[in-house]
């Protein structure tokens, strides 16, 4: 499998750490059923055949994070964008 | 059954030390030619968030080179300036011994900059079968009508992690961490023997 990194161009699988789904979003901590909420944030994943996104760290590389848009099925891959936006705050 | 340790150009030599100087592989005229040069000032330069473009120009006007926020080595006579990561740049000089405290000079709040002077290890491969001696380890095209002069990658080869650029046309460079000197130089004995490779560095015997 190749990951087309925005910044090196098409590279090897192997070049990067998968770091999994980039579709949960951090629960807000102060609000009532955070240990809940928390609890889902952390463990519970949906495991889609065909179209997902994930965060894939290009550790041999530019030592970016990247959201990638991956079929599980095929491993084809839609898109690989940076994960940082220049110019956004941290 | 046949020795095959006798066609070992390796054989004999302790694997954590640096390979001595010599000629390996194949008899003949050296079709690789491996050497390591003491690039003595390096840093590393990144830009803070959202300067990547300001450094990049404020970099080139400084050199005197053609700079952009890409993966790409800019030359100059005494130093030269590598793209490794969106606004991250390698700055090399032969003429700056305070590279760290020019830099900061010159780009104030708008970037980290990190001595690397000791980091790596800097070896200039020469030939025209250097393509097909990296091409054992990489995982990227390094074809040479591909990975054409002023072209640069920060990736592995050989299982460790590289930062290399084309300088000419049969002339490139790696950097590698220091502490793999070792490895990496038989990494590029084994592969290079079959052209015949001549190996110059003044380190050998270091582990």
């Amino acid at each position: 499998m190749r990951i087309p990194c925005p910044y090196c161009g098409e590279r090897d699988a192997h070049e990067f750490a998968y770091l999994g789904d980039a579709t949960v979003t951090r629960p807000d901590p102060a609000a009532a059923d955070a240990a809940q909420a928390f609890h889902d944030y952390v463990y519970l994943r949906d495991n889609p055949a065909g179209a997902h996104q994930e965060w894939w760290y290009h550790a041999n590389g530019c030592r970016q994070w990247l959201r990638v848009a991956r079929d599980t099925r095929t491993h084809a891959i839609a898109a690989a964008t940076s994960a940082r936006v220049s110019g956004e705050p941290a | 059954m046949a020795d095959h340790s006798s066609h070992d150009p390796l054989a004999g030599i302790p694997f954590d030390l640096v390979p001595p100087s010599g000629a390996y592989g194949a008899a003949g005229e050296a079709s690789v030619t491996v050497s390591t040069v003491e690039t003595p000032f390096i840093a590393l330069v990144v830009a803070r968030n959202g300067f990547a473009a300001s450094v990049a120009g404020r970099l080139g006007r400084a050199f005197g080179l053609e700079i952009a926020d890409r993966a790409g080595a800019a030359m100059g006579a005494a130093s030269t300036v590598v793209g490794t990561g969106p606004g991250r740049f390698l700055v090399l000089s032969k003429t700056e011994p305070d590279l760290a405290g020019t830099l900061r000079a010159l780009l104030g709040a708008e970037a980290a900059i990190t001595e690397q002077d000791d980091a790596f290890v800097t070896f200039d491969l020469a030939g025209d079968k250097v393509p097909d001696l990296l091409a054992k380890g990489a995982l990227i095209d390094l074809d040479p009508r591909v990975f054409l002069p002023g072209h640069a990658a920060t990736t592995v080869i050989a299982h460790v992690g590289v930062t290399l650029w084309r300088v000419h046309e049969s002339g490139w460079r790696l950097l590698v961490a220091r502490s793999y000197e070792a490895s990496f130089t038989r990494f590029l004995v084994a592969s290079g023997a079959e052209f015949g490779l001549r190996l110059e560095n003044g380190t050998a015997g270091r582990g």
